[in-house]
């Protein structure tokens, strides 16, 4: 195949190429500034995926808000944070809290009438004999040490702020800051620092968590660490590559191709409109070692031929000619494992898949044509001097390490033909040994986690959720699923019922002679008839129904009369709240043995519900007696107990819990912690008492809440990778089997990468590493990097085996210069992927610990299973060669 | 529209002649509301329709029977409120006992549980029955609880400016009230929070004369910071109907007295 073609416009005209490469490359650049970052892990789904659509909707319902939650601390003093001096800067801090607001942007403030602070919560207590009262728990700072535990003492006493709002021991407060949209949390975090450090040094600590803050903290650091990261990463591949070719000149053209390749392709990824998600914020460190890859098979054949021809071009045609058609095919299968992401149900993800392909497919054509025209470039003396070290055979004359290198791998090309039967062996023990390590791998995340431990947003989570009942949130949500009832049978039940306890047992509804309870029914049961044969509509049923009883009161003449009616009315509205079902103690009870269950398990700190509020009301209402905590006993009372509720400060706190129709309830369950792991437990835990305790009500059960959002996506991106994995690796395998015409060879071809990507699970599940979005993603970019190897391992093999004609002779061929460009890759990408661990963000540390053990597993597995493989398979994988 | 345009030119009439209004003090203005806000008549009875909206555009009603009894002019009062609707809360009671140098009595009757309870109320701005509106919306807030200045005089309206005495016992910082100036009625009253944002709007949206008394028919409070707003209706209005003192004690907070029904 004639691969130098390719390269002949970059071989007649290299200044133009380069300038045309460059002016591309800078018109993609002009897109880089209009970018926009996204961390929010709701959008590692899509818009309108069912459960994000349910999550938006119950936050509507129930005015549910993402929330910044500030802790404030004081292990130190005897009566915790209840001291005055502490009080008074709470009360300061909440203040401040509380009027935050983006003068530039409208849509960002910190939703103020739904904050929980000791300054703007109710407390609902006795205030003498027969006496209650509502009022604010802390509307001016105590100046006594009396107030500030009274405050304290009214705080815990009420079961909605006890584990919330303040923690048992009386140590701690946390305020909850709602917020207008997420992607403020950030700002008000830093808002929060600056007010904290205005205090100066004081005995309590501050402490400020919540998924929003992790997120958009996240966000924040994530863009700095893209500006670090991927130049230091670069820097340290230069570095490696300067030890290796001792060429400055030489190695800036791979240095150009990576960055090319990277502005490039996020200037594609930014200028159609996609939003830098996390997941896409990798690209560059994923592109740059397969971007330098090529360039480095390039410049070591040129490096190695070049003094025998001393004639460029003919050195980069004969290069060119030879490296061609693998690189061309590592560069599209890497290509399509990558483009198999698309395959996800995560858009991020699909995003990041086909932006690396692209990339890829860039930094090849990029290669082809920029190498040679900056070959061309160089001024002949310059080469002079130019791959004087290696020669074929693995001696050479440079200095350091590389003859070292050049006799490890002539010694590795004997010791994997003698040996081939104990690297097999070996090989299939190190499978089973993955297996079981995969085996044991446990899915979970947690955004928290993406900082390192000692971030103060981790330090924070651990403190407030050793004091509080936990700081993450999930909102079961339950609802009503019984059909409406037809107006008819309302009417019919309703006068039967009057007629059983008004009517004289004997009598029949036609007798001539009625007593007056007798004739009021009937005037009931006229009325509610005909109505249903006008309405079908329950709702307007009852309120015409309603009216017309209503009328029928107000005109009783005689106190007989008027309890009738009353109770003619009462029976209506017990009938018509029938349908409300979270009014009904039955169902309620039912809640609390619920709630009580969720509890149980040590997964959850505490939920709220209607439940705790109308016992607490109701507890009230009956004297404040310890015993009185109970529901009343029928649905009307639930009803006026929570219509007193509604006389407090804040009435709408009640619609966080249920909607104005009684139909559907949010219990607020916070979790102590984050992890994915621990919300699927308690989703378990639901499923467990739901089937050995229906409800009482036909109802539905829903769950929302970020950190409920977290886990169904988590599932969708494990079992969309593995889709998308096992897609790829036949998609890979196909075409393995179709450069090589053999289906042998193409198996053969996988071997290293199916190794690896054993290897890095199986390693994964060994060490106790949570299976997360990164590591998710690290399969793709083994498939893409180990099959490099593997192709040009084998391609090279088989036109050794050719000129050679026997296994035993062409190996010394292929452990010289392809055995050395491949162990050079595999160095230098490792080794220049190590900075990464020094990152203080933990998706990056993985990225970089992971993709330095891939190239090293992937190259050795190359190194020693491949030509181990072709020994034992000589006789069949060369059968047509001869 | 005759009758309502009548009583406005007889009440112009009647208070335009002892002197210029313009020459009236604020505290005179003040008082002049207060009055013909809370005090018309020597007692009344109204029956209420409140529809709560909330910001999602979810109506809840309320229904409910108003009976107020002055016992003197400008002073202590009496209200019993009795609902109605919805069903689950039918025969609800709450009673009120206004002062002005102390502070009010109140009782709230729960007819399921049969419980009486007395309601502390050092503070009257909580919600009135889950609504926009608070209880000193509906029996007045005390002039002389605020500074009051007047701060714009139109062909139509005295503006003044409120600001209150005692910043930590309210929510907000001040407010500013529209009187009309011919029947002294507050026709708006804008409510500024700590920062100075506007952040609830009282208004009256409809006047009519009743038996003599330019009377609100149908007021509104809006929630500009959350969205929101509740409306009530008034209607079956009437003043001077006798109500007897006897009625606003505990008694008849489990059966209803008999002016409740109408």
């Amino acid at each position: 195949m004639a691969g130098h073609q390719w390269i002949l416009p970059a071989l007649n005209r290299p200044r133009l190429t380069i300038t045309l490469l460059v002016l591309t490359t800078l018109a993609l650049a002009a897109m880089l500034p209009r970018v926009t970052v996204d961390t929010n892990p709701e959008n590692m789904l899509a818009a309108d995926e069912p459960v994000r659509l349910f999550h938006d909707r119950v936050k509507e319902e129930f005015t549910l808000h993402d929330m910044v939650v500030l802790g404030i601390v004081n292990e130190e003093h005897p009566d915790g944070v209840f001291n005055p001096e502490t009080l008074s800067r709470v009360l300061e801090i909440s203040r401040f809290a509380q009027d935050l607001s983006d003068p530039d942007n409208p849509d960002h403030q910190v939703v103020s009438r739904y904050v929980i602070a000791p300054d703007v919560v109710d407390s609902i207590e006795q205030a003498g004999p027969g006496q209650i009262r509502f009022e604010w728990l802390m509307r001016t700072a105590p100046t006594t040490r009396e107030e500030a535990l009274a405050v304290r003492d009214r705080a815990l006493d009420n079961p909605m702020l006890n584990g919330t709002m303040v923690s048992g021991d009386g140590q701690a407060l946390a305020l909850y800051l709602p917020l207008s949209t997420k992607d403020y949390a950030h700002q008000v975090r830093r808002a929060l620092l600056e007010k904290i450090e205005d205090f100066g040094p004081v005995p309590e600590e501050f402490h400020i968590t919540g998924l929003p803050v992790a997120e958009e903290t996240f966000g924040v650091e994530m863009f700095v660490q893209m500006a670090i990261s991927a130049p230091l990463a670069m820097l340290a591949i230069f570095l490696l590559m300067l030890f290796f070719f001792r060429q400055l000149r030489m190695i800036i053209a791979p240095m150009i191709v990576a960055m090319l390749t990277v502005i490039s392709t996020m200037g594609l990824l930014i200028g159609t409109g996609q939003t830098v998600h996390i997941m896409s914020s990798m690209i560059p460190i994923f592109l740059m070692p397969i971007a330098v890859v090529d360039s480095i098979h390039i410049l070591s054949d040129f490096f190695d031929h070049y003094q025998q021809r001393r004639n460029r071009i003919q050195t980069l045609k004969e290069v060119m000619d030879k490296l061609f058609t693998p690189m061309f095919y590592t560069s599209i299968t890497s290509a399509a494992g990558f483009a198999s992401l698309a395959l996800t149900p995560i858009p991020p993800v699909r995003v990041f898949g086909i932006f690396v392909a692209i990339g890829i497919i860039l930094a090849w054509l990029i290669t082809i044509l920029l190498i040679p025209a900056y070959i061309m470039l160089m001024k002949e003396e310059q080469l002079e001097n130019f791959g004087q070290e290696p020669t074929p055979e693995g001696g050479g004359d440079g200095g350091g390490r590389k003859p070292l290198l050049g006799r490890h791998l002539f010694w590795l090309g004997d010791f994997t033909y003698r040996h081939a039967k104990l690297i097999a062996g070996g090989s299939a023990l190190a499978l089973v040994v993955a297996g079981l390590g995969i085996s044991q791998i446990q899915v979970n995340d947690n955004p928290m986690k993406w900082f390192t431990e000692k971030h103060p947003i981790r330090e924070a989570d651990r403190v407030l959720n050793r004091h509080f009942a936990g700081t993450y949130e999930a909102y079961l949500v339950l609802e009503s699923t019984e059909a409406e009832p037809e107006p008819a049978d309302l009417a019919t039940e309703l006068w039967e019922s009057l007629w059983d306890d008004y009517a004289h047992p004997d009598r029949v509804p036609c007798d001539i002679n009625l007593d007056p309870p007798e004739w009021w029914t009937l005037e009931a049961r006229y009325e509610a008839e005909n109505l249903a044969k006008e309405v079908a509509d329950p709702d307007e049923f009852f309120r015409r129904l309603e009216d017309k009883w209503e009328e029928r009161l107000f005109a009783a003449e005689d106190d007989a009369s008027y309890d009738f009616w009353i109770d003619a009315l009462d029976r209506l509205g017990e009938m018509q709240g029938r349908d409300e079902i979270f009014r009904q103690p039955e169902v309620l009870d039912w809640l609390i043995e619920l709630e009580e269950h969720l509890v149980g398990a040590d997964t959850v700190g505490k939920t709220n519900s209607v439940t705790t509020l109308v016992r607490k009301v109701y507890q009230e209402l009956l004297g404040g007696a310890p015993e009185d905590y109970r529901l009343p006993a029928s649905s009307a009372g639930v009803s006026q107990t929570l219509m007193a509720f509604q006389n407090s400060h804040r009435p709408d706190d009640l619609w966080h819990l249920l909607t104005p129709d009684y139909r559907k309830a949010n219990v607020w369950v916070q979790l102590k912690d984050g992890d994915n792991m621990v919300m699927e437990r308690t989703l378990a835990d639901l499923e467990e008492f739901l089937a050995a305790n229906p409800p009482p009500r036909e109802l539905r059960h829903d769950w929302a809440g970020s950190t409920y959002i977290n886990v169904v996506w988590q599932e969708k991106m494990v079992y969309g990778m593995l889709m998308a994995f096992m897609g790829s690796f036949i998609v890979v395998f196909l075409m393995m089997t179709l450069l090589f015409r053999s289906p042998l060879w193409g198996l053969l071809a996988m071997i290293p990468m199916t190794v690896t990507v054993a290897f890095i699970y199986g390693l994964i599940g060994i060490v106790g590493k949570d299976y997360d979005m990164p590591v998710a993603v690290l399969s793709s970019l083994t498939l893409g990097l180990a099959v490099d190897f593997s192709i040009h391992f084998l391609q090279r093999s088989r036109q050794a085996y050719q000129r050679a004609g026997s296994w035993a002779a062409a190996r010394r061929e292929v452990f010289a210069e392809p055995a050395r460009a491949i162990s050079r890759n595999a160095i230098v990408v490792a080794v220049g992927f190590l900075p990464l661990l020094a990152a203080p963000l933990m998706p990056y540390k993985t990225v970089g610990f992971f993709l330095a053990a891939i190239m090293a597993v992937s190259g050795l597995a190359t190194m020693y299973m491949l030509p181990a493989a072709i020994r034992l398979l000589e006789p069949r994988l060369f059968r047509n060669f001869r | 529209m005759n009758k309502p345009m009548m009583a406005v030119a007889a009440l112009f009439f009647f208070w335009a002649l002892p002197g210029s209004a313009a020459a009236m003090t604020v505290d005179e203005i003040v008082d002049r509301a207060n009055l013909a806000s809370y005090y018309a008549g020597d007692d009344g009875r109204s029956e209420v329709r409140m529809t709560i909206t909330d910001a999602q555009g979810r109506e809840r009603q309320r229904q409910f029977v108003i009976l107020r009894h002055n016992l003197e002019e400008g002073g202590r009062q009496m209200y019993y409120v009795y609902f109605q609707r919805p069903a689950d809360v039918r025969r609800m009671v709450f009673m009120v006992h206004k002062y002005l140098e102390q502070d009010d009595d109140r009782w709230l009757y729960l007819p399921d549980l049969d419980l009486v309870r007395r309601i502390a109320a050092a503070d009257k701005r909580s919600s009135f029955a889950g609504s926009h509106f608070l209880y000193e919306d509906v029996s007045g807030r005390t002039p002389a609880d605020d500074n009051h200045e007047l701060v714009e005089e139109t062909d139509e309206h005295y503006v003044l400016e409120a600001t209150p005495l005692d910043v930590d016992l309210v929510e907000f910082s001040r407010y500013l009230i529209w009187i009309d100036k011919e029947h002294f009625l507050p026709v708006k009253a804008e409510y500024f929070d700590r920062n100075d944002d506007q952040y609830r709007v009282v208004e009256a949206l409809e006047i009519e004369d009743v038996d003599g008394f330019p009377t609100v028919i149908q007021s509104r409070v809006r929630d500009l910071e959350g969205g929101g707003e509740t409306v009530m209706s008034f209607s079956n209005v009437s003043y001077n109907i006798g109500l007897d003192e006897s009625l606003f004690t505990e008694r008849y907070l489990r059966r209803p007295p008999r002016e409740v029904r109408r």
